[in-house]
């Protein structure tokens, strides 16, 4: 006990932020994945492809072929830097108008 | 073009003479979409945005040159195409078919590109080049590979 008195003026540690350990989030922000319009691809293609490269159900996959037809754009799916660089590629494979987009959120 | 036959692993198909020598005219078209064509990001404040972007086209490099195997080895494959009554019959996998679709729908942007990349609405009736109708042969084999794989169950090949 006398050991601590002894020490008046101890420093408390400072407690720094340790960024190594943050979260995921912090690290690898979100990567929109974006399918942008184009006058020439067919629906049907498009609709196929979302089908086949996120393993959608029709409905959800034409859903969002007809938001990239009539608003221009529709973001796919929002994902950590690899996997969205993954579907961009593969989504280009079919020659699809993809994109990855840094989320600002 | 005709859909004859679908199971889970293949698809077989009838065509007639002059289908047989268009789809072989679109496959030896590719790849037609130049290299540069497709960017990772809009957004070009990531450090590494050249550097990903360089790597993303390597990637698609490797891919053209795949395809291209494919279809030397599709093309060249003697018993690929059978002759029947209505002309050939041909078959295949549904993973042929989904690298199948890939190229034709490179030989059809490409096209579209080297038309110059026309607006369907600019012009009603553009008058027909060799890239406007090499955009129309893509889109029919586009078109009958889409309804035949939407008979059947599709599943995820790449």
């Amino acid at each position: 006990m006398c050991y601590y008195f002894a020490m008046p003026t101890t420093v408390m540690p400072e407690t720094i932020p340790d960024h190594q350990t943050d979260s995921k989030v912090s690290l690898e922000p979100g990567y929109l994945v974006i399918c942008w319009d184009d006058p020439v691809n067919l629906m049907e293609y498009v609709t196929h492809v979302f089908q086949i490269v996120f393993g959608w159900e029709q409905e959800k996959a034409q859903k969002h072929m007809l938001e990239v037809h009539e608003q221009g754009k529709s973001v796919l799916v929002r994902e950590g830097f690899e996997r969205a660089e993954f579907y961009v590629h593969r989504l280009q494979k079919y020659t699809l108008q993809a994109t990855m987009e840094r989320d600002g959120k | 073009m005709k859909l004859i036959q679908a199971d889970q692993e293949n698809l077989q198909f009838e065509m007639a003479h002059p289908e047989k020598f268009l789809l072989q005219q679109v496959l030896q078209c590719y790849p037609l979409v130049p290299a540069t064509y497709h960017r990772l990001s809009k957004q070009k404040s990531d450090s590494n945005h050249e550097e990903n972007q360089r790597l993303l086209e390597e990637a698609l490099q490797a891919q053209r040159q795949e395809h291209r195997q494919q279809i030397e080895a599709l093309l060249n494959d003697a018993k690929r195409f059978e002759v029947c009554a209505a002309g050939y019959e041909v078959r295949f996998s549904r993973v042929e078919m989904e690298w199948l679709l890939q190229v034709i729908n490179d030989v059809r942007i490409g096209s579209w590109i080297a038309a110059g990349s026309p607006s369907p609405k600019a012009e009603p009736n553009p008058p027909p080049t060799k890239q406007t109708m090499m955009m129309e042969f893509a889109a029919y084999f586009e078109m009958c590979f889409l309804r035949a794989l939407d008979g059947g169950k599709s599943s995820e090949h790449d």
